[in-house]
């Protein structure tokens, strides 16, 4: 060890009882998953034990922390109850997320401890989020993101340490090199000589430091977290350090040679730290052995009691996917909600583009807590679509032009909303939700239940649908909601209209559960129409009726509205009427309305522009086929585009996606 | 008070492991965190500690294959 840093002795002796914490914890759970007490995965840390108890006394609940699921030591130094936590890695009741989180999904926000996540590298992109809500509060709270050398390697942490650096965020990403990622040690997955040098190539400090020093190390973070704090932006820290178990399991890595293990237990911290403390006098062996006794008792405490919880039961299976239980869609659920009032006061003629950037200013009026970010929302050109003319001159840092980067995007977006913010965040097509798929579905739609509704993600995400125009290829003319619909935690909307664009886009933003609105290009621009004026919000989970009719319940959504109407017109011709009916919002679904119209009409055709192959319609019309058999006059069917990319050929992209003869055609069918 | 040692799941893959070796005698004192027996599963070999100080008693031959979950042993607290 170096010792030419100074530190007091409190502090050492402070940092000393955290490893022993930490040790006690490793050593309990390691007992009992050997001995068979209990069995669920377990990463050890053994080894990386001073770099989170060397931070601990230089911070405090108010300073974020985001890890990995390797991250128990990271945990126990930032305060998370060990009662809580012991019963979290069992499963159980008293978790500190009810079970439903598990060890590699702690969160606890009364400690610090924000988000744990169990993908590689995806919390750098959240901990930007946390530091941003920090830095637009005017705090002076820092985040600290850990994650193993082995993340260096994804994009997320890059895409992340790129976007910290231009908006000079609070955060310290906090590489705890252990010298593997996994199963593959370093030469093996990288060329780097360091990783520092990428913290620099962004433009920001980088530093290496002992991590299995506790003095030199709690010595350079102290002057790390100080900078960091007085606004000097984000640092890189390589904590050099070994891990000495396996990836997944207990006792030693087997991945380090025998007589290479020997020295690394010899420079393992827990026992060289207790050494040098009596070496220097600093505490004779009474007082050591009293400070292990008393983690070794808090820890069986702990494991008692986590033992003596209660497996959470089933009773919790469909509670905290969302605020509202009554959003999951169950099979015969038929939730009635309230349709917004008739509007009568003063209305604006507004194109679906206006709609939303009025949405966006009145809730950014409304609530200091909204915010605005996604690529080029700035002046000029104040966003690609449109959206946000003017918007960054009146708001300033409020509407937050990004990188192009949509990982970390959702990620800020998620890490600011997790306390509290309200971010709207615009990722251009709706195309590109595949680059941030992780982001939204694995963190912010599943961090509600996860942390057993210790924690939510209010924020909205708006994606453009291209789509019916032609020319814009494969790529950017997906309808992609039926990936988002899989996917339990969302709420997703697709207004039809500039007025439910903006009554939806309203009711989203201040929703506590992560939504996606869908616009579609086709009406972006070419519709205008009376808007209300001032905040205006259309309830989630109402459908409406767009035209009534009495012989067969079209049911569609966003831009096959239009198409859903003019197909009306042509079955009018035949004699056939036909009721329209727009979902608006696809999560939670209207299952009432839809049941109530096709109960009067005996026949449905579920319309989308998205493929029809695992689509929203074949769901809907499979229920509707369940519930209503002995009433129907032909079976509900379902209508989307052909199983293809789009094309850029306009001949094909017409006829591969529904429109106002193909739905008619369709329609038609049910009636021989 | 004695603690039952069982063949634990120290992977998800791990469905069986197989008692390479006792390290200590049967009868033997053993102290907490102490090497008692090499297990063999998915082709390494990973020493087990006493999960507890006391003495140890076998109930199980090494260089056999058990299920995960099989009692093979027992710490006895003295």
């Amino acid at each position: 060890m170096e010792h030419n840093s100074v530190i007091a002795n409190a502090t050492l002796i402070e940092i000393y009882r955290q490893m022993s914490r930490i040790h006690e914890v490793d050593k309990a759970i390691q007992a009992g998953l050997s001995s068979g007490k209990f069995m669920f995965t377990y990463w050890p840390m053994t080894g990386q034990e001073a770099i989170p108890a060397a931070i601990a006394p230089l911070i405090t609940e108010k300073d974020h922390m985001v890890t990995i699921y390797r991250g128990i030591h990271d945990q126990v130094a930032k305060g998370v109850p060990l009662k809580g936590l012991f019963a979290e890695a069992l499963g159980r009741v008293d978790g500190v997320n009810k079970g439903k989180g598990g060890s590699p999904h702690i969160s606890d926000p009364s400690s610090g401890s924000m988000l744990t996540t169990a993908i590689v590298g995806a919390g750098a992109p959240i901990a930007n989020g946390l530091a941003l809500a920090e830095k637009m509060r005017g705090t002076n709270n820092v985040t600290i993101v850990n994650f193993g050398d082995g993340a260096t390697s994804i994009g997320a942490v890059h895409e992340a340490m790129n976007l910290a650096g231009v908006w000079r965020l609070p955060v310290i990403f906090m590489c705890q090199n252990n010298q593997i990622g996994e199963y593959t040690a370093i030469p093996d997955y990288t060329a780097s000589e360091n990783f520092t040098d990428r913290a620099e190539a962004l433009g920001f400090r980088g530093v290496k430091l002992n991590g299995n020093d506790p003095i030199a190390f709690h010595s350079g973070m102290k002057e790390i977290i100080a900078d960091v704090r007085a606004g000097k932006g984000p640092v890189f820290v390589e904590a050099e350090t070994l891990r000495l178990g396996p990836h997944a399991g207990v006792g030693w890595s087997h991945l380090i040679k025998k007589d290479e293990l020997a020295a690394a237990k010899a420079a393992w911290p827990v026992p060289a730290t207790r050494a040098l403390l009596l070496e220097r006098g600093i505490c004779t062996e009474d007082e050591l052995a009293s400070i292990d006794a008393a983690a070794k008792a808090e820890v069986a405490e702990a494991m008692e009691f986590g033992l003596a919880s209660e497996a959470t039961g089933t009773e919790e299976m469909l509670l905290d996917v969302y605020g509202d239980p009554d959003v999951v869609p169950t099979r015969g659920q038929r939730t009635v909600r309230a349709a917004e009032p008739e509007f009568s006061g003063e209305t604006k003629k507004m194109a679906m583009f206006e709609a939303v950037q009025d949405a966006l200013d009145l809730s950014m009026q409304i609530d200091d807590q909204v915010y605005c970010l996604g690529e080029d929302i700035g002046d000029d050109p104040g966003g690609v679509f449109k959206c946000f003319v003017g918007m960054q001159s009146k708001w300033g840092e409020r509407i937050r032009p990004t990188p192009i980067a949509e990982q970390a995007i959702i990620g800020a977006a998620t890490g600011s909303a997790l306390v509290g913010m309200r971010p709207v965040a615009e990722i251009m097509f709706a195309d590109f939700v595949g680059v941030c798929m992780d982001q939204i579905t694995n963190h912010a739609a599943k961090q509600r239940y996860m942390s057993g509704a210790a924690t939510n993600v209010p924020m909205t995400v708006r994606m453009i649908a291209g789509g019916g125009i032609g020319g814009f290829g494969a790529q950017h003319s997906q309808s992609t909601e039926a990936m988002l619909l899989h996917q339990p935690g969302l709420k997703i909307v697709y207004p039809s209209t500039p007025t439910e664009a903006k009554g939806l886009l309203m009711s989203c933003i201040f929703d506590d559960d992560p939504c996606i609105q869908f616009e579609s290009m086709m009406l972006t621009y070419s519709m205008k129409e009376e808007v209300p004026v001032g905040d205006y919000r259309i309830p989630l989970g109402v459908a409406k009726v767009k035209r009534e009719g009495t012989d067969i319940t079209l049911i569609t959504y966003g831009w096959q509205v239009m198409q859903c109407l003019q197909a009306a017109e042509e079955l009018a011709k035949q004699g056939i009427s036909a009721e329209v009916l727009d979902l608006r919002t696809l999560l939670p679904l209207d299952y009432d309305r839809i049941l109530t119209s096709v109960e009067k009409t005996g026949r449905a055709l579920v319309v989308h522009a998205a493929t029809e192959f695992c689509g929203l319609g074949s769901e809907i019309s499979s229920t509707i086929n369940e519930t209503l058999f002995t009433r129907l006059k032909a079976p509900a069917s379902r209508f989307g585009a052909a199983y293809a990319p789009i094309a850029y050929s306009r001949v094909i992209e017409t006829a591969q996606i529904p429109n106002a003869s193909s739905i008619a055609a369709r329609a038609l069918e049910l009636f021989k | 008070m004695s603690t039952e040692l069982i063949i634990p799941k120290l992977q998800m893959s791990t469905t069986e492991g197989t008692l390479a070796e006792w390290l200590v005698d049967d009868g033997a004192i053993v102290e907490a965190g102490q090497e008692i027996y090499a297990l063999e599963t998915d082709k390494s070999v990973q020493e087990i500690t006493a999960p507890e100080s006391g003495k140890l008693v076998q109930k199980a031959t090494a260089g056999e294959t058990y299920p995960v979950g099989t009692v093979i042993g027992e710490i006895v607290a003295v």
